[in-house]
């Protein structure tokens, strides 16, 4: 007869069974990883041939860049999620990952990285939780504004970048009511909320393993540049069941549109989160085209050209057809460092998982074999 | 079968995959490694034929107005002679070194004929070469690179059960031995 004693031996049995496994496939996926990158030596940029390459340099913005939503850092790529504790339950409340094309630059030059569809390792930079009677934590600082701007390069002001960033920042009217607002998302803070952050901050150090190729070869440069949020096929959240059958209801009760065509008709605009225009603009032969003064036009034109403009011979880094790009925050050594640990734990896991099935082994049999 | 004979299957088993994992990955790692190897090689004798091929028009180009400077014309062009695409790899980077003081030397003498330099042509074939030269020394860099890794990893443990067992050798850097790069002797005083 099982006592309560053993059926809760079998229930932690069990689960660490399940969980040992579980880290010993994560460990495996770690290995692979820290293979990938450390099996391969490091490309200089201006001396980069066709094919697979390993680069490692720091993070430019290209066109745009973005701004994570806990900490309104201006980054490249973002991972951020709130989940709610309520008594023993916790559900997850808020997850956004984006990421934008940006540059890397090494001690050779610079190179523009198309990332769609690339694997991020990035570990968390921020984890806190609300304190439980002093509400959200000192950290926290929600974003204001749209999560996708347009970004300055260093060429925009050569005295100080950065003092030029804050003074855009200063000039901008923040909306009270964007899309994307976290504050309106999330709330202004609450109470049993955890609250975590990976980010990949313009200028820090990453290193990217991934294909490089022409840009006249990227099957289509506008998806490569793409943020994952609204890449994804069916819609942001449309792999969570969750979100799905929160649209499915929407969509019955007659308050969410069938597709992008018969909610936007042809507004819909990338980057203001509802996704590409769904058809083709007419243009009027008979409109006549705006008068530019000559000066502001050849300095328009310099400044497209230097933030738009990639010539169809130059080398870009993006996925291969056969292998997806890896980015992973910091150097080789530590991308490779993180991959080992994770293994690491890997086996730790299999140890739990074999120690688990003895427990309930033992647990089943009624004791020790003697 | 009783439980403790099912535990002890379970802990044969993770063993078992944690084992072929190993030996998989590594296997694959290290035919990546060689792959890896292979293509840097490949890269760097494309650059190895441009240079070969670039080399003739700047000679003709400075020759007419450097008549005077026969030793560095006959060294580079002896160096350049030497390339030999099947040639061992260590032999191909001693005639790459010697190739690559010798196009120096002919730079720093070009610096001396402002004539040479104002002419479009020549500047551009300098340039060229010049871009040629840097892309050599980036790839070597990464061949150099990949090479080590994989003698460093066919020496580690468990890669060098899988090494033995696929008779996987070292392989050569590309590196020329001390000697092989001795810088042409040219004299450099204004004619």
């Amino acid at each position: 007869m099982t006592t309560p004693a053993d059926a809760q031996m079998l229930g932690l049995g069990a689960v660490g069974i399940l969980g040992g496994v579980g880290l010993l496939a994560r460990g495996f996926a770690g290995y692979r990883q820290a293979g990938r990158i450390g099996d391969t030596a490091t490309s200089r940029i201006s001396g980069l041939a066709v094919g697979e390459v390993r680069v490692s340099g720091s993070i430019e913005t290209a066109e745009v860049q973005l701004t994570s939503p806990l900490q309104s850092r201006p980054c490249v790529y973002y991972r951020s999620t709130v989940v709610q504790s309520e008594g023993r339950e916790s559900r997850r409340i808020f997850h956004e990952e984006r990421s934008v094309g940006f540059r890397v630059r090494d001690e050779t030059g610079a190179l523009r990285v198309f990332p769609l569809g690339a694997r991020w390792d990035v570990p968390d930079r921020y984890m806190d939780r609300d304190g439980l009677m002093s509400g959200p934590p000192a950290g926290l600082s929600l974003r204001v504004g749209p999560s996708i701007r347009m970004a300055r390069t260093p060429e925009d002001d050569q005295s100080d970048p950065i003092r030029a960033m804050q003074i855009a920042d200063l000039l901008t009217v923040h909306g009270t009511t964007g899309g994307d607002n976290s504050e309106q998302i999330i709330g202004a803070g609450g109470q049993g909320r955890q609250y975590r952050e990976a980010a990949l901050e313009v200028g820090e150090t990453v290193t990217i393993v991934g294909t490089v190729l022409r840009f006249d070869q990227l099957a289509d440069p506008t998806a490569a540049d793409q943020d994952l949020a609204i890449m994804e096929p069916a819609g942001p959240g449309a792999g969570d069941p969750e979100i799905a059958a929160d649209m499915a209801e929407a969509r019955e009760a007659g308050t969410l549109a069938d597709d992008a065509r018969s909610a936007w008709g042809n507004a819909a605009i990338p980057g203001f989160g509802v996704g590409r225009p769904v058809t083709a603009p007419t243009l009027d032969p008979d409109a006549t085209a705006p008068v530019i003064e000559p000066g502001m036009a050849a300095e328009a034109a310099q400044s497209a050209a230097r933030t738009f403009d990639i010539a169809a011979d130059t080398l870009v880094l993006a996925a291969g057809a056969d292998r997806p790009m890896l980015i992973a925050a910091g150097t080789p050594g530590a991308s490779a460092g993180r991959g080992a640990q994770s293994f690491l734990i890997g086996l730790l896991g299999a140890v739990l998982a074999i120690a688990s099935a003895v427990a309930v082994a033992i647990a089943i049999t009624g004791g020790a074999p003697r | 079968m009783n439980p403790l004979s099912i535990a002890a299957t379970f802990a044969l088993t993770v063993l078992a995959v944690i084992v072929v994992f190993l030996v998989v990955t590594t296997y694959n790692s290290i035919v990546g490694l060689i792959q890896r190897i292979d293509k840097a090689w490949a890269n760097i004798d494309v650059s190895l034929r441009q240079r070969h091929d670039e080399l003739p028009n700047l000679l003709s180009a400075v020759r007419g107005i450097m008549s005077l400077e026969q030793t560095v014309f006959e060294e580079v062009a002896r160096r350049r002679a030497e390339y030999r695409p099947t040639a061992p790899i260590p032999d191909q980077a001693a005639t790459s070194e010697a190739t690559s003081a010798a196009v120096r030397s002919l730079f720093a003498v070009v610096e001396r004929y402002p004539a040479l330099l104002s002419q479009h042509n020549v500047a551009a074939l300098q340039a060229e070469i010049a871009r040629l030269e840097g892309i050599i020394a980036d790839r070597r860099e990464l061949y150099n690179d990949s090479v080590y890794l994989y003698n460093t990893r066919i020496a580690q443990v468990p890669a060098v059960l899988v090494a033995w067992l696929f008779a996987w050798k070292p392989r050569p850097l590309f590196t020329a031995e001390p000697g092989d790069t001795v810088r042409p002797d040219v004299d450099l005083r204004f004619h």
